[in-house]
């Protein structure tokens, strides 16, 4: 269940952003994939997954010394590359430090266009979760 | 197109010793993750994780692994003509066991992945902060 107790109207226009939660999710390649949203100050966590599980973690930031973020693995299996590539091409486009934890078996790169493509919907459709 | 989510979140925001601190709880069916701060951002992922022996059933050692940050042991000097003291455990271990042990343990020595930014590392901050933890039980 997400709780989010709503700030009183004179409190929220001075007060630090709170981490907001958010969820979505989209039939992809057959499959109902689940994402899960955290934003904080700056940065951002997605969690991608069918299943309720948490099997690796990257994370990427941008650098001013490379137009490729920096990205590295966490957790997990570090041979895997999806989440650390997931987590720099959203860093690119978010330009926030960003967690990503990709935990769905296909990791094909028509897939993860697929995956992408529902992440950037939601982004246009609500800009203010991410 | 909207499901229902999978991901069971509980959320928490308290002022602890003065000190605006957030807390959002997420479960996983392997894990815990437990997100405290007073910054705003992540900070430090600590992977906090039972060591179950064989013949343990009860209550299971937990083992403290840095994974992105800050990472080193608190020294502090006694002024000069003294001895420093010996090694002083690492601060960021002893916050991280203090804070989630209790969570690890409640959900059936699941291990924890603690995201950690705290200004305020007092014993009564570190206590408070628990109870804002217990405050966002999921599992």
């Amino acid at each position: 269940m997400m709780e989010s107790p709503p700030l009183p109207l004179d409190a929220a226009a001075s007060a630090p952003s709170r981490i907001c939660l958010h969820e979505f999710s989209g039939r992809l390649g057959e499959q109902l994939v689940h994402f899960h949203l955290m934003r904080l100050q700056g940065s951002l966590f997605l969690w991608v997954g069918a299943a309720p599980l948490l099997s690796n973690l990257a994370v990427a930031m941008c650098t001013p010394r490379d137009s490729i973020p920096v990205s590295t693995s966490v957790l997990g299996d570090a041979s895997d590359t999806t989440s650390s590539s997931l987590a720099q091409r959203l860093a690119r486009k978010t330009k926030k430090q960003i967690f990503v934890s990709y935990n769905l078996e296909n990791t094909e790169s028509n897939f993860i266009l697929l995956i992408e493509n529902r992440i950037k919907e939601e982004m246009t459709a609500f800009p203010e979760k991410f | 197109m909207a499901a229902k989510p999978i991901l069971d979140s509980k959320q928490a925001e308290e002022v602890v010793q003065g000190v605006l601190t957030e807390v959002v709880c997420t479960a996983f069916a392997n894990s815990i993750l437990v997100v405290v701060t007073q910054y705003g951002k992540m900070g430090t992922l600590v992977l906090v994780e039972p060591n179950v022996l064989a013949n343990d059933i009860g209550r299971a050692s937990l083992a403290t692994k840095v994974l992105l940050g800050k990472d080193e042991i608190l020294r502090e000097p006694r002024g000069p003509g003294k001895r420093t003291c010996g090694s002083c455990p690492p601060l960021v271990h002893v916050c991280a066991k203090n804070l989630v042990t209790f969570v690890s343990q409640e959900a059936g020595n699941k291990p924890v992945l603690l995201a950690l930014a705290l200004k305020d590392k007092s014993i009564e901050g570190i206590k408070a902060v628990r109870e804002v933890i217990r405050s966002c039980k999921v599992c």
